[in-house]
């Protein structure tokens, strides 16, 4: 570990608390020295400055090349050989106009700003709004959890109970509930959570129909916000991921390597952690027993374990003496206890949250913290959340490009619509390429600038969709954004879907647009719509 | 404020201007009946092919599809999942290619591009890196690169990039039907993902969305380029896409596509291709080769995907690249690996190495299986002891391609540290 850190969780929540950190001081009159004032800064300086000011919080003081923490891959958002190959400073960063702390915390830790959310972050303070989301359990959620009770039964049914019913609908339920919590629930961070490990422990629906409902309430939404110990030692034992990565087609007699490999290669130490293919073959050889029986029930089948001597990653496994028990099972057991310890699943977990909430490219510097509090807490996702949500951390990460769920479900919360279903929701996210538990390949959909950008038409007209919704089913309300006069209206819009920061230029154009037709309900949802595909409403 | 990047503000005039040219081009083509472009641009300046590139996503089982029928290593290490010899008569049987390797059943509607002349195949080719990662070995591949985490952008995104467009007022050069840009594109100057060509506009009213297209070209014009450019590309693309009727499209020669979404893509990019406005390259995916578990020979899984992907190859080459004057197009067929030479207990295969990769057009060295010191699957000859090894180099046969067919001969920016062989993979 290159930089040594003396940030801990707990002094990460004294911050708002601290006079003002000299390190701040430090790092103002260093961005003098860069840009003369805030205006005339361009904005790969400021951004660099920004990134500077992290290096150096995080250090509590202490001079260290501003490099290590600045990005040193942009987003690969260069169109032509001579970005990609020359790769520049940094492209204009949205983030910059974002100077509220809470308003900048609402937008990474939720799925969108609300007027309300805005509010209730604002009263509470950053890091009290911070613990509150970091402890789902006691916020009071009734509403949502009732309306998703009453709507989507099916979530609470057993494998068999699933299998006998209609397995479409129950798939239709879980994706429909998916956007319904992640739109209304006030557990906003739970529900982030709930999307990063989705993709972390990427499951595909088309392979194991029903059984990712089980997956998602006993393994996702049981440890979101949880130990990842107990996340990843769930998930070894969850049907769907036996099922989905051929686990239960796997024996003694011909052991087979793919949940072997995923879980090392995707789910804890990553593709560099340090195994050999070597090791992957022994590691399939320790899981063989692990299968399902029944409908989708896990089961130890001891007879189809492998009781021979194996070394996986140095750890030994002597040879033993079969039998029906469940010793052959506890040398998987032992070697996920290994994994979840590893300091290399630190790493990468370190920095796939990281590039989650933060940024594209997190420096080694914040990558470092976030792994010894990993290891610290041993493995409290709570804990590295508050090293990465530290308020001098987010305030220098550039802003991050919405993916098509993300954008769904920001759009819906600011429409505010009266709903009594999501259809459209999820009509929506299957036409922009995000639908729910539909990526095949176990490592979940990609969190990458480039690879969504390029299908701005589905979000234009997914904006549109959205902002016209006018069934029983899904009643967006125009009046809700109408003002006195063009100004008035342009500036409603501006407050609930951007909490009222956007660029000059942008308010004139928005008020333009209004002003010929400020009467008609069409126009109003029209320049809604128009909000909703603007650049500006792409990032968060 | 794309000062930074060289090309952005000449580009951003350039699709504004494109963008203001064309929107009145909207109303006038959507009258038309045909497929045809109503308003006629001048024919292609260069003479350089089209290239329409394919990935197999999952690992493709080489063996499954072209094997060496004399070979008895081949039905022994496969009990329940071989291909049986071409002279047993069996109904599942393959077709002899050569004296050597047989085409399996499921493949068979290659055999008339084949024979041809026009399909080339290219045994035990792939990387040399030896990662069995899905994940690694797509980005290896489609990078052309391995193990390179500054370069993000892809092969084909680096030859659109090195190269002067076919036509310098197309506002689209590249897509993929795709819902998101392969990395095999990633860099390609106006390029865009279309998953479906044939619905693409913006909805809502139409007496507005003139001004609404108007307010969107200027809320995008600036901002940071990997943002604004997809956007601009995208608006200009609307007038070009709303000329080609793709739902009246007519295939020659009787071509019939598979009803599937692999089929209805091949269907797309032959109307697009052949509608000339400017497109220089088509990304298409096919999924469903991870075979890990009951892959099947003739019916099964394999199976199912085998018939897609040769129906669709098979109806492009009927369509396209037959005939007096054929188009010019080289398709190019790719995926990460290949897998285990013997099948595992679930009658299936695992992560391996070599595969077949697959080149057909006009300029293509075809009716052949190309190969580099084939040897038979006995243990002994096999990498780790379970897999074909890699003799050919991926980069061997695509940067041939981008030199003879698409005429780019920076070979060291699209492969870069890469000396490739040239094996006579082009006519």
């Amino acid at each position: 570990m290159g930089v040594s850190l003396d940030v801990t969780p707990e002094s990460a929540l004294d911050h708002e608390t601290r006079d003002a950190a000299p390190a701040a001081d430090v790092a103002s009159s260093a961005a003098e020295n860069v840009a003369p004032t805030a205006t005339e800064a361009p904005p790969p300086s400021r951004r660099g400055f920004l990134a500077a000011a992290a290096a150096l919080a995080l250090t509590g003081g202490r001079a260290v090349e501003a490099q290590s923490v600045r990005p040193a891959t942009p987003r690969p958002g260069g169109r032509g050989l001579s970005a990609a190959l020359a790769r520049p400073a940094g492209p204009p960063d949205l983030s910059t106009q974002w100077t509220d702390p809470v308003a900048r915390l609402v937008r990474r830790i939720t799925l969108g700003i609300t007027r309300e959310e805005l509010a209730r972050a604002k009263q509470l303070g950053y890091s009290r709004y911070l613990e509150e989301q970091l402890r789902p359990a006691r916020i009071d959620d009734r509403a949502c959890s009732e309306f998703v009770a009453r709507t989507y039964p099916m979530l609470a049914m057993t494998p068999e109970q699933l299998f006998r019913g209609d397995q479409g609908a129950a798939m239709t339920q879980l994706q429909e509930a998916t956007l319904y919590r992640a739109a209304f629930s006030r557990r906003q961070l739970h529900e982030r959570m709930v999307e990063f490990w989705t993709d972390h422990f990427n499951i595909w629906r088309d392979a194991v129909g029903y059984l990712k409902v089980i997956d998602d309430r006993d393994v996702i939404r049981a440890h979101a916000l949880g130990n990842f110990r107990n996340l990843l030692r769930a998930s070894a034992h969850s049907a769907a991921m036996m099922d989905y990565l051929d686990q239960n087609r796997s024996s003694r007699r011909s052991p087979n390597q793919n949940y072997a490999r995923e879980i090392m290669e995707l789910h804890s130490v990553g593709v560099d952690g340090g195994y050999t293919q070597d090791d992957v073959a022994e590691l399939s050889r320790v899981f063989t027993g692990w299968t399902i029986s029944g409908r989708g029930i896990f089961t130890y089948d001891a007879s189809l374990h492998d009781f021979g001597a194996k070394t996986v990653m140095g750890q030994s496994f002597p040879a033993t003496t079969p039998g029906p028990g469940l010793a052959g099972k506890a040398e998987g057991e032992r070697f996920i206890e290994f994994l979840a310890a590893h300091p290399n699943t630190a790493r990468y977990l370190a920095k796939k949250l990281a590039k989650f909430f933060l940024q594209y490219d997190p420096g080694q510097a914040i990558i470092d913290a976030a792994a010894a509090a990993f290891t610290r807490s041993r493995g409290d996702i709570p804990s590295i959340l508050r090293v990465i949500l530290d308020q001098r951390v987010l305030m220098a990460a550039p802003a991050k490009y919405k993916r098509p769920f993300h954008f769904v479900v920001a759009a819906t919360r600011s429409l505010a619509p009266a709903v009594t279903g999501v259809g459209l929701m999820r009509q929506q996210v299957d036409q922009m390429g995000q639908s729910l538990f539909a990526w095949e390949t176990p490592d979940g959909y990609p969190d990458k600038l480039e690879f969504w950008s390029g299908l701005v038409m589905q979000r234009w007209n997914a904006a549109t969709a959205l902002s016209f919704a006018n069934s029983a089913a899904f009643r967006v309300d125009p009046a809700g954004f109408r003002g006195a006069t063009a100004e008035a209206t342009a500036e409603t819009i501006i407050a609930r879907i951007f909490g009222g920061e956007v660029p000059p230029g942008f308010r004139t154009r928005l008020t333009d647009y209004v002003r010929p037709a400020l009467a008609s309900d069409t126009r109003i949802r029209e320049a809604v719509a128009l909000a909703l595909s603007s650049s500006q409403f792409q990032w968060y | 404020m794309c000062g930074h990047d060289t090309g952005c503000a000449e580009y951003n005039a350039l699709s504004r201007r494109g963008f203001m040219g064309t929107a009145a081009g909207i109303v006038a083509g959507s009258a038309l009946a045909s497929w045809v472009p109503k308003v006629v641009l001048a024919q292609s300046a260069s003479s350089r092919d089209v290239v329409l590139s394919i990935f197999l996503r999952g690992g493709s089982d080489g063996l499954g599809m072209v094997y060496p029928f004399l070979d008895p290593e081949y039905y022994r290490v496969r009990p329940t999942i071989l291909n049986p010899r071409p002279d047993s008569g069996l109904p599942a049987a393959g077709t002899p290619l050569d004296g050597q390797f047989a085409l399996a059943q499921p493949m068979a509607a290659l055999l008339p591009a084949y024979r041809n002349g026009d399909l080339l195949i290219v045994h035990g080719c792939g990387l040399q890196d030896t990662t069995r990662s899905h994940f690694d070995a797509q980005r290896f591949l489609e990078v052309g690169k391995a193990r390179d985490p500054n370069l993000m952008t892809g092969w084909l995104g680096r030859h659109l990039a090195t190269i002067q467009p076919m036509r310098t007022d197309a506002p689209l050069r590249a897509l993929g039907l795709s819902s998101g840009l392969q990395r095999t594109l990633v860099g390609a100057p106006k390029t865009l993902p279309i998953p479906n060509p044939a619905n693409f506009g913006l909805g809502g009213d139409a007496t507005t969305r003139a001004a609404r297209q108007q307010w969107l070209a200027e809320e995008y014009t600036g901002v940071e380029a990997a943002v604004g450019a997809p956007a601009l590309d995208a608006l200009n693309t609307i007038a070009l896409l709303q000329r080609i009727n793709f739902t009246g499209y007519a295939p020659a020669n009787g071509a019939t596509y598979p009803n599937t979404g692999f089929g209805r893509g091949m269907r797309a990019a032959a109307a697009l291709i052949k509608a000339d406005v400017g497109i220089e390259a088509i990304q298409l995916d096919i999924g469903g080769w991870d075979t890990h578990a009951n892959q099947g020979t003739t019916t099964g899984s394999m199976a199912n995907i085998m018939r897609d992907l040769a129906g669709s190859m098979a109806a492009f080459h009927a369509d396209c690249l037959t005939g007096a004057t054929p188009t010019r197009v080289t398709v190019v067929v790719v995926s990460e690996f290949g897998r285990n030479v013997r099948e595992n207990g679930s009658q299936g295969t695992d992560h391996g190495r070599g595969t077949v990769f697959f080149a057909m057009g006009p300029g293509i060295r075809g009716g052949r299986v190309m190969t580099q010191n084939w040897q038979t699957l006995n243990r002994e000859n096999l990498e780790i002891g379970q897999d074909l090894r890699v003799t050919i180099d991926h980069r061997d046969i695509l940067a041939e391609i981008v030199q003879r067919r698409l005429g780019n001969a920076n070979l060291s920016q699209i492969f870069p540290d890469y000396t490739p062989t040239m094996r006579g993979v082009t006519r």
